[in-house]
Formats: structure tokens, C-alpha cells, sequence
């Protein structure tokens, strides 16, 4: 501001002398052009013009950004599920989150961890290479280490799990095969298919060593787990073996009345009824010979072809 | 009145130089105080600035001084609020969300009030203080954290207290959303 002199504007230097219209304000005068302006400073048009313009673009980005709102309360609804444990119901959010941003490290790390925890490989296996082919941004991040131990110790368990498999299909092989799957089953304890697939094997194990208690009592369990065709089917190979050797007369009714309840169970799936038809004419064998052989043998005896299961 | 450490950082955050400004000439008309002279921007020490009437009016003053930190700061959470998730935590390119975060920031980098517009409150808070004044009780503490903060803008505590604003604000925002 221009030094304080009476007879000028104190803003914008005019000579007011003794101009009556003047005004005073606190120790200073102003000419009439300058009063109402410093009364009232209006704000420039520019200004409410640009203010105007940035609500409208802010109301503009808030609609347009309704689906990020949505992704992102879904990724942090997520991540608080998961920091509670609650990885099943997690899931599902960053499921959600993942279709608006496939992009985003975090929620791809969450959506693998939490389905590595609960056993869903095949969720955490799209979480990870739908995002840019599974690389990240930052590969030393905790999330990122972790996310890939868990991966990691999964890929093992079902490299071993399948050698397994494949050591199941051979006679005398089960004690074998049962420790890998056991194996796979204590490198990822999160799929309760591997520990019970781990004592269906111990099962067949226990047949190949004909410790036949054994045999039942793993049978009788993983029909209680898991009521199915081949739970139905296994438990009655187990009662027709205890017949076998026993001759006791309640273990043939027990084995026949599974061998009915596998035949139940597996209508409507071709894969179980194919394997129960291989399967009941073995138990049946067994039944009314009381004998006790191996596929292998009665694949030998009777059959020309080849097929699976005990 | 606002200082920025280089010409080119000041026209490169403009928008908050302009909100600040903007803020000291809303409260001056709120409180009907005479305002002299504006500037909204300039390439120059300080980039902008208001002229205003001092008032005896403590309220006002506080207003006055103080109602450009507490707009930036909000515009600042508000702005980078919408940048936010398609940014940070979704990695979704949107040039209108990266638009938004330089405008954030901008704004928030700029609330700091100048140590002018404190020194006007440091002279009158500490007798209304004493006097109970809950205003000026709450002033005293914010004023002289501000008056250092402006000091530390030389090693950008302006541009430090605008990421940490725009990032926090918007964790903060979501976190108690998801809840």
C-alpha cells in the first residue's frame, strides 16, 4: 500500500484533496472508485468461474468413480477379513475388487493368500497370473514373500500328491504312496483333501500289509468324513475282507448293504458308477470265495484289461 | 500471505495458491473486513497474497489467519479422496485420477498459513488464553506448530504435510467406510 496521505487514494494513489465523495476508512481515505471496492471485494469471475468448474469435474470424477469406491470398500473390507483369519468370506470381496483392477498388487496378494489358506488353488492360481502374468511391482514386499511361500509349499504338496496317485495305481506300492501324500498333506495342511486322501491310502496300505482291523477302522472313518461313492465302496471292501477271514456273517450284510449305498451315491456321476463297476464285482469276488486277492490278480483271473482302485 | 520456496514449484501447484488466497478473501468477507489489495497468484515472493484489515475481533482474526489451512487441508483430503483408490491401492490408470492427486496435493501443499497471517493471532492469543478463551487456547498450540512448520519449509515440510494429508486422509476415509 502507498504511504498514508490524505489527500490521495491510500490504494491507488488518486488525487482526492477535498473531494467529497471521498470515504474514510480507519486512518486512511479512498477515492469513490476504491471504497465500495474495499468494503466488498468481490471475487473475480474467473475464480467462480474455476471454482464452479472444479465441483462440477469433482461431482463428475465422484460418479465416474463409483466403481473404485466400490472395488476399493471391497479390498478393505477384504484385508480386514483376512487380518481376522476370515479367509473363506474374504474371498469373495477381492474376487470383486480383482474384476475393477486386476492391476493391483495388494488385492491379487490378498485374493491368492487368502485362497491358498483355505485350499483353493485354482482362485489363488488366477489371482496371481491374471496379474500381469504374476509379476509385482514389489517382489521383496511381506505379502509378496509369504504369498509366495504358501504358493510354493502348494505347488510341492501337489507335485507329491500326484506321485502319489500314481504309485497308488500300483499293487504294493501304498505304504509308498500314503507317505507322499502324507508328506504333501504336512507341506500344505490348508487342502483337507490331501490328509484324507493321505488316510485313504493308509487304508490300502494296511490291505497290502492284510492288517484288516487297520483297514476297517480307516474305512470306517472316511465314510464318516466324507459319506460318498468311494468312501461306500472302500468300507465295504473292508467289511468283505473282515468276512474273508472271519466267516462272521454281520460283515458280508455291512458289505453288501455299502456296496448298495456306493451304487446309490455314485447315480448321476459316470466317473464313480464307471469306478463302482470296476470295484463291486472285486468285493463280491471276495464275498463268495473268501478269498482275498489283489486287483492285479483278479484283473489276472478274470479280466484282460486293466482299471484302478483296490 | 504466502511464501513458496521457487517460482517454479509455485507454478507448478498454482491451483493451491489460489484456494489459499481465496480462503483469506472468504473469511475477510465473512467477517466484513476491509480487504486492500488480492492477488491470487504472481510469479514472485509471496505468489499471493490479501491485504486485509486487521480485526480486534479474535474470532475473526483466528478465521481469517487460520481458514485457509483448515480449506486447504479438506479440499486437499476431498480432492485426493477421488484419486485415491484408482491411484494408490487399485493401480488402475485414470488421467482424471491423476489430474485429481495433483490437485490434491497442489492445495495441500499450500495451507500452511504464512508466518504473517500467525503473527497477528501470536500477539493477541496469549492474553485471551488467560482469559479463557477456548479459541485462543486452541490457537496457541496450533499457531506455534504452524510458525515451525513454516520455518521447515525450506526442506519441504509443505510438500511433506500435502502427501501426508492426501494419502492418510483418503486410508482413513476407506478404513472407516470398510468398517
Amino acid at each position: 500500500m502507498p504511504l498514508i496521505n490524505r489527500s490521495i487514494c491510500a490504494r491507488c494513489n488518486t488525487f482526492i484533496a477535498s473531494d467529497a465523495s471521498a470515504v474514510q476508512i480507519g486512518s486512511a481515505r479512498f477515492c469513490s472508485t476504491c471504497a465500495p471496492l474495499i468494503k466488498d471485494w468481490d471475487y473475480p469471475v474467473w475464480l467462480k468461474i474455476g471454482l464452479a468448474s472444479l465441483l462440477l469435474l469433482l461431482a463428475v470424477a465422484l460418479v465416474h468413480g463409483r466403481k473404485y469406491f466400490h472395488a476399493g470398500r471391497a479390498l478393505y473390507i477384504g484385508e480386514r477379513l483376512v487380518d481376522e483369519g476370515k479367509f473363506a468370506n474374504a474371498l469373495p470381496y477381492l474376487k470383486e475388487t480383482l474384476t475393477i483392477a486386476p492391476g493391483s498388487d495388494k488385492a491379487s496378494l490378498l485374493a491368492a493368500k487368502s485362497a491358498l489358506m483355505i485350499g483353493d488353488v485354482a482362485s489363488a492360481d488366477k489371482a496371481l497370473h491374471d496379474h500381469d502374468g504374476g509379476h509385482y511391482e514389489d517382489g521383496q514386499s511381506a505379502q509378496f514373500l509369504e504369498v509366495n511361500s504358501l504358493w510354493d509349499h502348494a505347488n510341492e504338496a501337489f507335485k507329491k500328491a500326484d506321485q502319489a496317485g500314481k504309485l497308488a495305481q500300483q499293487d504294493g506300492k501304498s505304504a509308498q504312496a500314503a507317505k507322499l501324500m502324507h508328506d504333501a498333506a504336512s507341506l500344505y495342511p490348508q487342502l483337507p483333501g490331501f490328509a484324507f486322501a493321505a488316510e485313504s491310502l493308509d487304508g490300502g496300505a494296511a490291505f497290502e500289509r492284510r492288517d484288516f482291523d487297520s483297514f476297517l477302522a480307516v474305512s470306517e472313518n472316511q465314510w464318516k468324513e466324507q459319506p460318498a461313492s468311494e468312501t461306500a465302496a472302500q468300507l465295504a471292501s473292508a467289511l468283505a475282507c473282515k468276512y474273508a477271514v472271519t466267516g462272521t456273517i454281520d460283515f458280508r450284510k455291512r458289505a453288501e448293504e455299502m456296496m448298495d449305498k456306493a451304487r446309490q451315491l455314485a447315480q448321476g456321476d459316470s466317473e464313480a458308477l464307471k469306478s463302482i463297476d470296476e470295484y463291486v464285482p472285486r468285493i463280491q469276488y471276495r464275498l463268495s470265495s473268501r478269498k482275498i486277492i489283489t486287483k492285479q490278480e483278479y484283473d489276472y483271473l478274470f479280466r484282460s484289461g486293466k482299471s484302478s482302485a483296490k | 500471505m504466502f511464501f513458496i520456496p521457487g517460482p517454479v514449484i509455485a507454478a507448478l501447484t498454482f491451483p493451491g495458491v489460489i484456494i489459499h488466497e481465496a480462503g483469506h478473501l472468504f473469511f475477510c468477507r465473512f467477517f466484513k473486513l476491509h480487504v486492500f489489495d488480492v492477488c491470487f497468484f504472481r510469479f514472485g515472493n509471496p505468489a499471493g497474497y490479501v491485504v486485509h484489515q486487521q480485526s480486534e475481533n479474535f474470532t475473526a482474526q483466528f478465521f481469517v489467519s487460520m481458514g485457509p489451512f483448515f480449506a486447504n487441508t479438506l479440499l486437499c483430503i476431498v480432492f485426493c479422496s477421488a484419486a485415491f483408490l484408482p491411484i494408490w491401492e487399485l493401480k488402475v490408470f485414470d488421467p482424471l485420477a491423476y489430474f485429481f492427486y495433483w490437485l490434491g496435493l497442489s492445495i495441500g501443499m499450500h495451507a500452511f498459513p504464512s508466518t504473517q497471517d500467525l503473527s497477528h493471532l501470536w500477539v493477541m492469543a496469549p492474553a485471551l488464553a488467560k482469559k479463557g478463551n477456548p479459541l485462543a487456547i486452541l490457537c496457541l498450540p496450533l499457531a506455534g506448530l504452524l510458525v515451525v512448520a513454516n520455518y521447515a519449509r525450506v526442506v519441504w515440510a509443505d510438500l511433506g504435510y500435502g502427501i501426508l494429508v492426501g494419502v492418510l486422509g483418503p486410508i482413513a476415509i476407506f478404513k472407516a467406510l470398510a468398517h
